[in-house]
C-alpha cells in the first residue's frame, strides 16, 4: 500500500518531516513516498479519508503536525517520524554513539517540550487566529466537529475566542527566548550544527524558531551564532526544497494549534 | 565496583524506568536511593549530580545522565544485552510515540492524582516551618507550586477532574492497543512496556473502577506477563515503602 506524508505548510513540525524526508532520498524512485499538502489550520489533517488506526492522530501531543500514513496507520510526533525515515533509510540524521544520541534526544525533548508549545502560542496569536474568530459558527462548528482529542479541541476553541492568558503569554515569549539561548550557546564553539553532525535536531529546532524571528525579534537581538546557524540550516538543499512546497508562500506565518503548555511541572 | 550510580525513589513512575531498564540488560549499577519524601532530592549532595532537583539521574563515569526516558534508550543503546527496542522502524516509531503519550499527556494526570491522594498527605504531618524551608530550596518554580498544592491540598477541582478525564481514557486507550499487539506498540517486550508497567502496575488497586479482571482484560493479561519477568521481581525487590509492597497484593490477586 501507499505510504503517504501529509503535511502543513512547511513551517514548525512539517518543515522538519519534509527536510527529514528530503535528506532520506525516500521521497524519489519507484517506492517514493507521496506528499499531500494539507490546511492544517482548516482541520483537515481531521478529514484523511482511508486510516485503519487513528490513535496517533487522534491523540498526537504534538497538537496538528504532519501525519505519515503507511498501510492505513497514522504515524505523528515530527520527531518520531523523522527518526522513522532516517531509520528506514540508513541515514546519518542521528548519532551513532549513545551518548550522542541522547544528547539529542535531549535537545530535541526541550524543544517540543518547552519551546513548541510556546512557539504555536505566540504564532497562532499573530498569525492565525484572526482566521478562525472570522469563521461564522456554524463553519468552525463543522471545523472542529471530527477533532476527537477534547483538550485538542478545547485549544482550538481557546484561539477562536481569543483566550490567550497574560501568564501564558510571559511564559511562552520567555521559552522561546530560552530556546534562542541554548542554541546560542551550542553553537559558541563554532560548530555548524547543533549536534556537531547534522541532525533531526536542527530542522526540528529550526521548524520551530523560523517563524518566531518575525515575532519575536528582541530575542534573535545580538545572536551572531544563532543568526548564521538559521542561514545555514535555510541554505540546506533539503529545507530549500520543503519551503519550495508552500502554497501561501509565506510558510514562516502559518500556524495551528500545538501542543498544549505544560499543565503539570 | 560498578561505574553506573543512579539515583532513584521507588520503583514507580519515573525512577523505576531506569532501574528496570538496568535491570533487563543485566547492568550491574551502585543504587542510591533518594527518600523523595524527605526531600532528599533538593538538598546540595543531589543538586549537585542534577540541578534540576529531580530524580532519577543516573551517572555514568563521568557523564551526567537525565531524564527517564531518555535514560532507558541510552541504557538500551550503550550495553550488550536483551535489545530493548523493536527491530521493525515502525514498531520503534510506535514504541517512541507511547513513551511521548505517557511522559507529557497520561503521566502528569497520573501524577497530579497520586500527589493529591499520596504524596501530600504523607508529607503534610510534618511540621509547617521545616515544610516551608524545604519548598523554598525547591529549584524549579513549577516543583515549588506542585509541592505547596499537594501540601496544602489545593489542586483545583477543575484540574483534577481533567487529570481523571485523561486517566479513564489513558486506560481505555491502553486496553484497546493491547487488544491489538501483546505488547504495547510491538508484539516485543519493549522500553514502552518498561515506561507504561511504571505508571500501571498497581491500577488494579489504585483505580478499581477503571482497571480490573472486568474491565480490562488485555491490561491484566499484560501486566501479569510482566509482573512475571525477573527483572521486575529484583526490582520491585529494592522498594523500601508500601508501593512496592502494592505490586505483591495485586500478584497475589491476578488470577
Ligand atoms: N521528566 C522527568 C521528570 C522527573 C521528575 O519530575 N521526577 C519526579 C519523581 S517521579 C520528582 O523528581 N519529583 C520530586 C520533586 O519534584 O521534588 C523524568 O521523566 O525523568
Amino acid at each position: 500500500m501507499a505510504t503517504i506524508l501529509y503535511h502543513g505548510e512547511p513551517n514548525g513540525p512539517s518543515l522538519a518531516v519534509l527536510a527529514a524526508l528530503a535528506e532520506s532520498g525516500l521521497d524519489t524512485g519507484p517506492n517514493a513516498i507521496a506528499c499531500r499538502a494539507i490546511d492544517l489550520l482548516a482541520g483537515d489533517r481531521h478529514r484523511i479519508a482511508g486510516l485503519t488506526e487513528t490513535l496517533a492522530l487522534d491523540f498526537a501531543v504534538e497538537g496538528e503536525g504532519p501525519v505519515l500514513v503507511i498501510d492505513g496507520e497514522a504515524m505523528t510526533e515530527s520527531v518520531f517520524v523523522a527518526q522513522y525515515l532516517d531509520e528506514v533509510a540508513g541515514g546519518a540524521l542521528q548519532p551513532r554513539d549513545a551518548y550522542a544520541h541522547w544528547q539529542m534526544l535531549m535537545w530535541c525533548r526541550r524543544i517540543t517540550e518547552r519551546c513548541a508549545p510556546a512557539a504555536a502560542f505566540l504564532g497562532l496569536r499573530a498569525q492565525g487566529a484572526d482566521r478562525l474568530a472570522a469563521m461564522s459558527d456554524d463553519d468552525f462548528a463543522t471545523l472542529v466537529a471530527p477533532i476527537v482529542s477534547e483538550d485538542l479541541k478545547q485549544r482550538w476553541h481557546d484561539t477562536r475566542t481569543g483566550a490567550f492568558p497574560d501568564a501564558a503569554d510571559t511564559d511562552s515569549r520567555a521559552k522561546v527566548a530560552g530556546a534562542v539561548d541554548m542554541v546560542e550557546a551550542q553553537l559558541v564553539d563554532g560548530r555548524d550544527w547543533l549536534m556537531g553532525p547534522l541532525s533531526i535536531a536542527d530542522f526540528e529546532t529550526y521548524g520551530w524558531l523560523m517563524g518566531m524571528v518575525a515575532i519575536l525579534p528582541e530575542a534573535f537581538a545580538d545572536r551572531p551564532h544563532t543568526a548564521a546557524w538559521l542561514a545555514r540550516v535555510r541554505a540546506r538543499p533539503s529545507v530549500q526544497s520543503a519551503l519550495a512546497r508552500s502554497a501561501t508562500g509565506r510558510p514562516e506565518a502559518a500556524w495551528a494549534p500545538g501542543p498544549e503548555i505544560n499543565r503539570w511541572g | 565496583m560498578s561505574d553506573i550510580t543512579l539515583y532513584h525513589w521507588e520503583p514507580n513512575a519515573n525512577s523505576g524506568k531506569p532501574m528496570l531498564a538496568l535491570m533487563e540488560k543485566g547492568v550491574p549499577f551502585t543504587s542510591h536511593y533518594i527518600d523523595m519524601l524527605a526531600f532528599d532530592q533538593h538538598k546540595p549532595d543531589y543538586l549537585a549530580v542534577n540541578p534540576q532537583g529531580t530524580i532519577p539521574a543516573m551517572t555514568h563515569g563521568d557523564r551526567v545522565l537525565v531524564e527517564s526516558t531518555a535514560i532507558m534508550e541510552y541504557v538500551n543503546d550503550a550495553f550488550a544485552g536483551p535489545d530493548l527496542m523493536p527491530g521493525d522502524a515502525q514498531d520503534r516509531w510506535r514504541v517512541r510515540w507511547w513513551m511521548k503519550f505517557m511522559d507529557q499527556w497520561l503521566g502528569p494526570s497520573f501524577s497530579m492524582i497520586g500527589w493529591s491522594v499520596f504524596v501530600g498527605p504523607m508529607v503534610r504531618k510534618r511540621d509547617p516551618e521545616e515544610l516551608a524551608a524545604a519548598i523554598d530550596r525547591i529549584p524549579l518554580p513549577e516543583r515549588r507550586i506542585a509541592w505547596r498544592k499537594a501540601i496544602n491540598g489545593s489542586f483545583g477541582e477543575a484540574e483534577l477532574a481533567e487529570s481523571r478525564r485523561r486517566v479513564a481514557l489513558g486506560i481505555a486507550l491502553l486496553e484497546a492497543e493491547l487488544g491489538k499487539r501483546d505488547y504495547v506498540g510491538s508484539d516485543s517486550y519493549s522500553l514502552a512496556d518498561i515506561n507504561i508497567f511504571n505508571s500501571t502496575y498497581s491500577l488494579p488497586l489504585s483505580q478499581p473502577d477503571l482497571a480490573g479482571r472486568d474491565k480490562t482484560p488485555n491490561i491484566m493479561r499484560w501486566l501479569k506477563r510482566v509482573y512475571q519477568r525477573e527483572a521486575v521481581a529484583k526490582t520491585w525487590a529494592m522498594g523500601r515503602t508500601d508501593l512496592a509492597h502494592r505490586y505483591s497484593l495485586i500478584m497475589e490477586g491476578i488470577d
